[in-house]
């Protein structure tokens, strides 16, 4: 394989990857933000109005609190931010903005959310992912699943780092040669 | 308990050994009592879903269901809830299961001798239906009502704002979110 089929192949994988970290996180966002009484994947799950938005942010709050992690202050702040964040990310990720940095984030939230999902998993404790949006089971397949997100999402980041890097090699090499961006 | 025609209708699937749902009961349902059932702003409707992992649910159960037939379901749930570290089986007195005291001090005594004669043929400490406890037929009730949603684990709570159902919430919370949750539906237009 020529270093130039090498270099389209890494790219091809990293576009992959990236787009399939930003889905997740666009799809964990959409599920924690839509109205709650709406069918998911539906056009009037869209319907986002402040009151529906109001709703969906305490009821994700109530699913932050089962986790009995955080004091009662911290709760309502970090569930009103955190879909908001996963918005981000899932945008940055989609357009390929400071990709290495936005991936070490990302890796750095799949880390967080795998911590506390086996954090829960081991204190046996009854309760709802909230994941993906509401009566979503906190179980094994949960753990299996952040855990293959996680590993995914070092993949990415790893990825992202060693393509800037062939990046930077090949403009080097040919300074004539603009390099597309990520 | 409370106003049937509240506005907000919450029921509850709950198993009187699960310490979630103790925790439940005395953080959260307890202040909710006492507030929005009180002032008819919510309608709490509470039913058995004893889990079959736990040994002395479903006879805590029926003691409720016995009370509840003769009109004092609060006083006993609270009893049982209040002293669930004595007689359940995770609990500190020793033998396991000895909730009868704790019936019997949340009744006066011919309210305990009536639910001791609704509780006759149902003394057996089976999580299985007994033929011929009419209490059981109350809790088959409730658990076909939970299977039908479907309640997996317990605590689990359904919401319900004028006639519309919110999803299904499993685990315990604190009152304070909840209470939040209930002025966002009831601020709604």
């Amino acid at each position: 394989m020529s270093a130039s089929t090498r270099w389209t192949t890494g790219r091809i994988l990293l576009l992959i990857g990236r787009l399939g970290l930003a889905v997740i996180f666009l799809a964990a966002a959409y599920g924690k933000l839509r109205p709650l009484n709406a069918t998911p994947w539906t056009l009037r799950s869209l319907e986002v109005t402040p009151s529906s938005l109001n709703l969906s942010m305490t009821f994700f709050a109530m699913q932050v609190d089962s986790y009995q992690m955080l004091p009662t202050w911290a709760v309502s702040p970090f569930a009103h931010a955190l879909p908001w964040v996963e918005l981000a990310v899932g945008l940055l990720l989609l357009t390929g903005f400071a990709l290495r940095y936005v991936c070490i984030a990302t890796s750095l939230l799949l880390a967080l959310f795998y911590g506390v999902v086996i954090r829960s998993y081991a204190m046996h404790l009854s309760i709802n992912c909230g994941c993906f949006g509401p009566n979503e089971k906190l179980d094994a397949w949960t753990l299996v699943r952040d855990g293959l997100f996680f590993v995914f999402g070092i993949a990415v980041t790893i990825g992202a780092f060693v393509m800037h890097k062939r990046n930077g090699v090949a403009a080097s090499a040919s300074p004539q040669t603009e390099l597309p961006a990520q | 308990m409370g106003n049937p025609n509240a506005p907000i209708k919450m029921e509850v699937f709950d198993d009187y050994e699960c310490p979630a749902c103790d925790e439940l009961y005395e953080e959260t349902l307890k202040p909710m009592i006492d507030s929005y059932v009180a002032e008819g702003k919510v309608y709490l409707i509470h039913r058995d879903f004893p889990l079959p992992g736990h040994m002395y649910s479903r006879r805590a159960a029926r003691w409720v269901n016995a009370a509840a037939r003769i009109g004092k379901f609060e006083a006993v749930e609270r009893a049982l809830f209040d002293n669930q570290m004595a007689w359940s089986e995770y609990g500190t007195e020793n033998p396991k299961g000895v909730m009868e005291p704790f019936v019997k001090a949340a009744l006066t005594p011919s309210e305990f001798q009536r639910a001791q004669r609704l509780m006759r043929g149902c003394e057996v400490n089976t999580q299985e239906e007994i033929k011929g406890c009419a209490l059981d037929s109350d809790i088959q009730h409730d658990i076909a009502l939970g299977e039908l949603i479907p309640v997996a684990r317990t605590p689990t709570f359904v919401i319900t704002y004028r006639g519309e159902p919110y999803p299904p919430i499993v685990g315990a919370m604190s009152w304070p979110l909840l209470r939040q949750f209930f002025d966002q539906l009831l601020s709604q237009k």
